[in-house]
C-alpha cells in the first residue's frame, strides 16, 4: 500500500509540474460558467449577430436552472471527456515506449500497484476539475436563473463523473496495450459506441454505464433517481479495466 | 553456496532462440562479465535474471531458493536507462528507494549516500532533463545501488559513453565490486579484463566458455604461429598445405596470412622456416608466441 | 433584459487569461514543442479556450 502511495505521489507531482492539475480544472470551470452565461445572453448574442428573423426572439424562453446545469454536464460529456482521455492516453503507453516502466518493473512493485496509482491520479484530476467546474456553473446558474437543489446537483454530478471515469479507465486499459493516440481513439470510440447502443435500445441497455448521463440529467431536473444498475455496471467495468491493464503490463513488460 | 544458480535457462521467441539453455553459478562477492558480441543473448539473459522476462524454460535460484521474488535484493541498470526528465536526480533516487520498501526518512538518507557515491551530489537537485549521458548512467547506478542490493545487474554499462564517461563509470564499478556481487554485460573484452574475476563468454545464445580470468588466460595461451607471405600462387598453395601438417591443431588462413595453433612449437618453427627457405617463399612476417584472450574472443565471435 | 452583468463576466476573462499565462510559462520552459514556438505563442494569446487546450494536449513533446 505504501508503494501505491509512492507511485501516486509521483503521478501527482508530474500532474502538477506539467500544469495538468491546473489547466484541466481551469478549462472545466470555463466550460462550466460559459454554459449559463451563453444561455442567459442568448437573445443578445442572436440580436448582435444580426440576421435573426423578427418574432423569433419572442418565443425564446429562459430554461430553468436545473436544465442549464444538466446542459453544462453535457458539455463535460464531450469536450471534457476529450480532454480527460487525451490526458490519460500516454500514462502507460508513454512509460512503455519510453522505457521508464522497465525501471519500475525491476523494483519489487506489482503491476496492479502501478496501474491503480495511475488510475487514482486520474481520478483526483477528474474530481478536482469536475468539482470546481460544477461549483462554478452552479454559482452562475443561481445568479442568473434561480435556485438549485444542491443535493440533487451533487448526486447528478457524481453520476456524470462516474461515466467520465469509465471512459478514462477504458483509455488507461488501451494505454497498457497500444500507443497513446490509438488508446485515446479506442477509449473515446468505446464510450461513443456504448452511448450509441444505449440511445438505440434504451430499455434493453438501461443498466449499462452509458445510461449514467441520462440518469444524471433526470436526477438534476426531476429529482428522480432510478436504479443502481448503471452505477454498478460502471463499477464492474472500471474494476475489469484496471485488472486487465495490470495483466497486460505484467505480460508484455517490455517492447521486445 | 553460490548466490545465484542458473540451470538450463532458455528463451525462445517464436522461431528464434535467443538464449539456448545456459547454466552457470555466481559466487557472492564476485564480479562477473557476460561477454559476447551483439545478439549473443546477453541482454535477454540479464532481463530474465532481473525478472523482466519470463524464461521459456530453466531455473534461476537466488540464495538457494528458486521461484521467490528476489527483486528487492537486486539492482538493475538497463542498457539505456530511461528516467522521468521532470524529476530531479535526488527525487528519482528517493523514489527508487521507496519502491524497494524503504521508509521516507531512510530513503532520503540512502539516496544522498548513493548520489554522493556516484559523484552526482552537486547536481542532485537539477532536473534529469539537463543531465549528460554519463550523468544519466551514474544516476542509473545510484538508483540500482540505493537499497544496498546483494546482486547488481548491469547491461552494457559503459558502451554508450564517451571515453571520459567510460573511465568514470569503470572507476565507480571498481569501488562497487568491493561491496556487492556484480554481473555486467559487455562486448568489449578489455572492459571485462579490467575489473572482473570471472568471464562468461556467450555467442548465439550459448555459453562458449566460462571460468576465472586467470584460468582462461593460462588455458588459452597456446603456442601459436602467425605468418604472412607474398600473394603469389606458390606461397598461397604452401600456406594451404601447411594447415594439414601433423603439428597444426587449428588454422585460420586468409589472403596470405595464417594463424596456426601448433602442438610442438619447436618442430613447427623449424619446419616452416626450412620449407620457406628451400621453396624460396618470401616470408613477410613470422611470429611465434602464445595466443591471448583476444584470440579466444575473436575465434568465438568471428567464426 | 437588464444591462450586461460585468460582475459575472470578468471571472471568465480572468480564467481565460490564467489559462493563457500558464500556457506561456509552460511554453517558455518547454525544451521541445510540436511546431515552432512562436506559432504556439500566437495560438495561446489569440486562440482562446481551444488554443490553450490544443497547446496543453498536443503542443508539448515529452523528452
Amino acid at each position: 500500500m505504501r508503494k501505491v502511495w509512492t507511485l501516486y505521489h509521483k503521478e501527482m507531482l508530474e500532474a502538477l509540474r506539467s500544469y495538468k492539475l491546473i489547466w484541466v480544472p481551469v478549462v472545466f470551470m470555463i466550460l462550466g460558467i460559459m454554459q449559463p452565461l451563453t444561455t442567459y445572453y442568448m437573445p443578445e448574442i442572436l440580436k448582435a449577430s444580426g440576421n435573426v428573423p423578427p418574432g423569433m426572439l419572442e418565443g425564446y424562453e429562459m430554461p430553468g436552472a436545473a436544465v442549464v446545469m444538466a446542459q453544462t454536464l453535457g458539455q463535460y460529456g464531450t469536450i471534457g471527456m476529450l480532454i480527460l482521455v487525451l490526458g490519460v492516453m500516454n500514462s502507460l503507453a508513454g512509460e512503455r515506449s519510453g522505457g521508464t516502466i522497465e525501471m519500475l518493473m525491476v523494483k519489487p512493485v506489482a503491476p496492479a500497484a502501478i496501474v491503480s496509482a495511475k488510475w487514482a491520479a486520474q481520478l483526483t484530476t477528474l474530481i478536482v476539475a469536475l468539482g470546481l467546474g460544477v461549483a462554478g456553473a452552479a454559482y452562475y446558474t443561481e445568479q442568473l436563473m434561480g435556485p438549485l437543489s444542491w443535493g440533487r446537483l451533487c448526486a447528478g454530478a457524481g453520476l456524470y463523473g462516474l461515466w467520465l471515469l469509465c471512459a478514462v479507465s477504458l483509455t488507461l486499459l488501451f494505454s497498457a496495450w497500444l500507443r497513446g493516440p490509438a488508446a485515446a481513439f479506442l477509449g473515446l470510440g468505446s464510450a461513443a459506441a456504448m452511448s450509441l447502443a444505449h440511445s438505440l435500445l434504451p430499455s434493453q441497455l438501461g443498466w449499462t454505464p452509458a445510461a449514467l448521463t441520462a440518469q444524471s440529467a433526470a436526477i438534476i431536473t426531476e429529482g428522480r433517481g432510478g436504479t443502481w444498475g448503471p452505477a454498478c455496471s460502471a463499477g464492474v467495468l472500471i474494476v475489469v479495466c484496471l485488472a486487465a491493464a495490470s495483466l497486460l503490463i505484467r505480460r508484455n513488460k517490455l517492447p521486445d | 553456496m553460490p548466490l545465484l544458480q542458473v540451470a538450463n535457462l532458455r528463451k525462445v521467441y517464436g522461431e528464434h532462440t535467443s538464449v539456448d539453455g545456459i547454466s552457470f553459478d555466481i559466487e557472492a562477492g564476485k564480479c562477473v562479465a557476460l561477454l559476447g558480441p551483439n545478439g549473443a543473448g546477453k541482454t535477454t539473459t540479464l532481463r530474465m535474471l532481473a525478472g523482466l522476462l519470463q524464461p521459456s524454460s530453466g531455473l534461476i535460484s537466488f540464495d538457494g531458493g528458486s521461484g521467490v521474488d528476489y527483486r528487492s535484493l537486486l539492482g538493475y541498470l538497463p542498457q539505456s536507462p530511461a528516467f522521468y526528465s521532470w524529476m530531479s536526480g535526488q527525487e528519482y533516487v528517493v523514489f527508487a528507494a521507496k519502491l524497494c520498501g524503504i521508509s521516507s526518512s531512510e530513503a532520503g538518507r540512502l539516496a544522498a549516500d548513493a548520489l554522493e557515491h556516484v559523484g552526482l551530489k552537486d547536481v542532485s537537485r537539477r532536473k534529469i532533463a539537463g543531465y549528460s549521458g554519463g550523468m544519466k548512467q551514474r544516476l542509473g547506478l545510484a538508483q540500482a545501488l540505493v537499497h544496498r542490493p546483494r546482486l547488481l545487474l548491469l547491461d552494457e554499462p559503459v558502451s554508450a559513453l564517451d571515453p571520459i564517461g567510460r573511465r568514470e563509470v569503470m572507476e565507480l564499478l571498481r569501488g562497487i565490486r568491493e561491496e556487492t556481487t556484480i554481473i555486467f554485460s559487455t562486448h568489449v573484452l578489455h572492459d571485462a579484463e579490467e575489473i572482473c574475476d570471472d568471464i562468461i563468454l556467450m555467442n548465439h545464445g550459448l555459453i562458449a566458455e566460462q571460468g576465472t580470468l586467470s584460468r582462461l588466460r593460462s588455458q588459452y595461451s597456446l603456442p601459436v604461429i602467425r605468418l604472412s607471405t607474398g600473394m603469389d600462387e606458390k606461397a598461397l598453395g604452401w600456406l594451404q598445405d601447411l594447415a594439414h601438417r601433423s603439428f597444426v591443431e587449428q588454422s585460420v588462413i586468409y589472403s596470405g596470412s595464417a594463424t596456426l595453433n601448433v602442438s610442438d612449437m619447436e618442430l613447427a618453427r623449424r619446419t616452416i622456416l626450412q620449407e620457406a627457405a628451400s621453396l624460396d617463399i618470401s616470408l613477410l612476417q613470422f611470429e611465434a608466441g602464445s595466443s591471448t584472450l583476444e584470440d579466444l574472443f575473436m575465434k568465438v565471435v568471428g567464426a | 433584459m437588464d444591462e450586461i452583468k460585468w460582475g459575472l463576466i470578468w471571472p471568465l476573462l480572468v480564467l481565460q487569461a490564467v489559462l493563457a499565462i500558464i500556457g506561456l510559462i509552460s511554453l517558455a520552459k518547454a525544451e521541445r514543442t510540436r511546431g515552432p514556438k512562436w506559432l504556439w505563442v500566437i495560438i495561446l494569446i489569440f486562440g482562446n479556450l481551444l488554443g490553450s487546450v490544443a497547446y496543453f494536449t498536443i503542443g508539448r513533446k515529452e523528452s
